[in-house]
């Protein structure tokens, strides 16, 4: 399949709330190829839950076209063509580690379940913790079971709503260094929403800028870190070059609404 | 390993730390009892003791000790309870076992239908929206018929279709005891955030895969208040569904034979011994409420 895999053209979302329209995207233009890893950066309320929602068929655009995999985002769900990671871990209270990674399974059906629940759980890291309870673990452990759970069944693409948001520097560091390993082995697309401008810049090949009031993409940088790049390339001019410009983009979108 | 005992382990902690309160608080109801048996026995037992001389001695003696009291000594209850309970085969109808059971078993048949079609009404409501609009008046307007102007009716028609005994005293029961269900599942089906229906959503889960993954697991909690109410008012309802009935046997009908022959001591036993199996009934509820949480990782 030659084709995109994400492509938005001319993209609006309108949400009609009980005072006044709140335009949540306005003309949004967006190419995500085959293994690409685009990150969505901006500051809050500029739009990225809400263009990764529409990509997921969780919010209908009100106006524009939009594509996944060649599809209408309801048939690419519908095919379970994603996995989503959200801005919280999302699990289920009453069901252990195992048995979250293994919920996906169950509704798919799929077989194989006990070998995939057990690969992926050790692909986080958790090996050990299978039995516990999301209760009994830490935030940035039930983050790890939540994005076990999302590649449970090895779906081609990854939508991720800040995953990392809640954790401290040091362990998104290696949560970071773990997913783009994760991404080079597996050739997944994956589209990654963030606050942080090193963690955009690390992790992306294609870094999206947004703005808020109406949300829209400012800026779209390409970036050609080696794909087996380590955290130590934070330290080089060319990432901090790529850094400023996103800082650059994000200072413009600010300063227009003032 | 030497060090070790400097960490003093911490002193076992008491376990029956409000068993205290509570004995307190019995002690002094008996005893508030015991003198409030004097002046409402008064009219009955006020000239048995003038006539036996008088005096406090002769007073007390007869307030809590008459055979038809205006309200018995907890002495007379506890007595007439051990006789009924223990010295009698539990098969006799003058055991207060033997009633017991009868209103035990409709209870449990009532709080079982009950239960059910609270669920299912609930599971309709939360998938039905046109439901909710058309079925919540009803069901709430159910609750505001007194159940005494209807159990007769109730019974009176069911008799005549043939059915006797448990049934009707059940579906009294039944009738009173999904209210509670209903509303508690309601509020416990709808209670998964966006964010779990929204997983659901992205793995194209159908509405059973939803209800029986997402929503039911996570209403267990709301379930378990709701049936600790549900039956104990299945036992009211049983024994409400006994008195029209001129029902030989069950707690409502002991109540109903104390009043006519004015057998006090025998209704205060009777109406003892619901009490009892309304709190093992509630108990029993919160133990399995505790077994099944356990089992669902619920934190300890
Ligand atoms: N369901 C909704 N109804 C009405 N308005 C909404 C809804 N969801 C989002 N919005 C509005 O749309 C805008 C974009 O919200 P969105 O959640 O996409 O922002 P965001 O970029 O993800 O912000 P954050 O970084 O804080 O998560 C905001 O102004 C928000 O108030
Ligand atoms: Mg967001």
């Amino acid at each position: 399949m030659a084709g995109p895999v994400i492509s938005a053209r001319e993209l609006s979302l309108v949400f009609q709330t009980s005072d006044q329209p709140v335009q949540a995207l306005a003309r949004v233009n967006l190419e995500v190829g085959e293994g690409d890893f685009v990150s969505f950066i901006g500051p809050s309320g500029c739009g990225k839950t809400t263009l990764l929602r529409v990509i997921a068929d969780l919010e209908q655009a009100t106006s524009g076209t939009i594509t996944v995999n060649g599809m209408t985002p309801q048939e690419a769900r519908l095919k379970r063509a994603y996995g989503y990671v959200f801005q919280a871990p999302a699990l289920f209270p009453w069901r252990t580690v195992e048995r979250n990674v293994g919920l996906p399974l169950e509704v798919m059906g799929l077989d194989d379940a006990a070998a995939r629940v057990a690969r992926n759980i050790e692909l986080v890291n958790l090996k050990g913790f299978e039995q516990k309870f999301p209760w009994q673990l830490s935030g940035g452990m039930q983050q790890r079971v939540s994005i076990a759970r999302a590649l449970a069944f090895d779906p081609r693409l990854l939508l991720m709503d800040e995953p990392f948001g809640a954790l401290d520097e040091i362990v998104r560091d290696k949560l970071n260094q773990q997913l783009l390993d994760l991404w080079r082995r597996t050739g997944k697309t994956i589209v990654f929403v963030t606050h942080s401008i090193p963690e955009a810049v690390f992790l992306s090949s294609k870094i999206v800028v947004m703005s808020p009031r109406p949300g829209r993409i400012i800026d779209v940088i390409t970036t050609n870190f080696p794909v087996d790049r380590t955290l130590d390339i934070r330290e080089t001019p060319e990432f901090l070059a790529v850094a400023h410009r996103v800082r650059e983009g994000l200072k413009a979108g600010h300063s227009y609404e003032d | 390993m030497s060090a070790a005992p400097a960490i003093a382990a911490p002193a076992p902690v008491k376990p029956e730390g409000h068993t205290l309160p509570v004995v307190v608080i019995c002690v002094l109801i008996v005893l508030a009892w015991y003198v409030a048996a004097i002046p409402m026995n008064w009219v009955v037992t006020g000239p048995k003791a003038e006539a036996a001389g008088g005096g406090l001695a002769n007073l007390l003696l007869f307030s809590w000790n008459e055979a038809r009291p205006v309200i018995p000594a907890p002495h007379q209850i506890a007595v007439e309870l051990w006789k009924s309970v223990f010295m009698v085969k539990p098969w006799m109808p003058k055991s207060l076992l033997f009633h017991g059971w009868v209103t035990l078993s409709s209870t449990l048949l009532g709080f079982v239908l009950g239960s059910l079609l609270g669920v299912v009404l609930a599971i309709a409501i939360v998938h039905l929206r046109f439901l909710a609009k058309s079925l919540m008046p009803w069901i709430i307007a159910s609750q505001t018929i007194p159940i005494l102007a209807i159990a007769p009716m109730l019974i009176v028609v069911l008799g005549s279709l043939g059915f006797t005994g448990l049934l009707p005293k059940s579906l009294i029961s039944m009738y009173l005891c999904f209210f509670p269900v209903t509303i508690g599942m309601v509020k416990g089906l709808t209670s998964p955030e966006t964010m779990q229906l929204d997983l659901m959503r992205t793995y194209n889960a159908s509405r059973s895969q939803v209800l029986w993954k997402l929503r039911f697991p996570a209403s267990v909690p709301f379930l378990f208040t709701s049936l600790k109410v549900a039956v104990a008012i299945a036992l009211t309802g049983a024994i409400v569904g006994e008195l029209p009935t001129g029902a030989v046997a069950g707690i409502g009908a002991r109540l109903l034979q104390g009043s006519y022959y004015g057998q006090t001591v025998q209704i205060w036993a009777a109406l003892f011994m619901g009490s009892f199996i309304a709190a093992g009934l509630v108990w029993l509820v919160g133990v399995a409420e505790r077994l099944i949480l356990k089992r669902m990782g619920a934190r300890p």
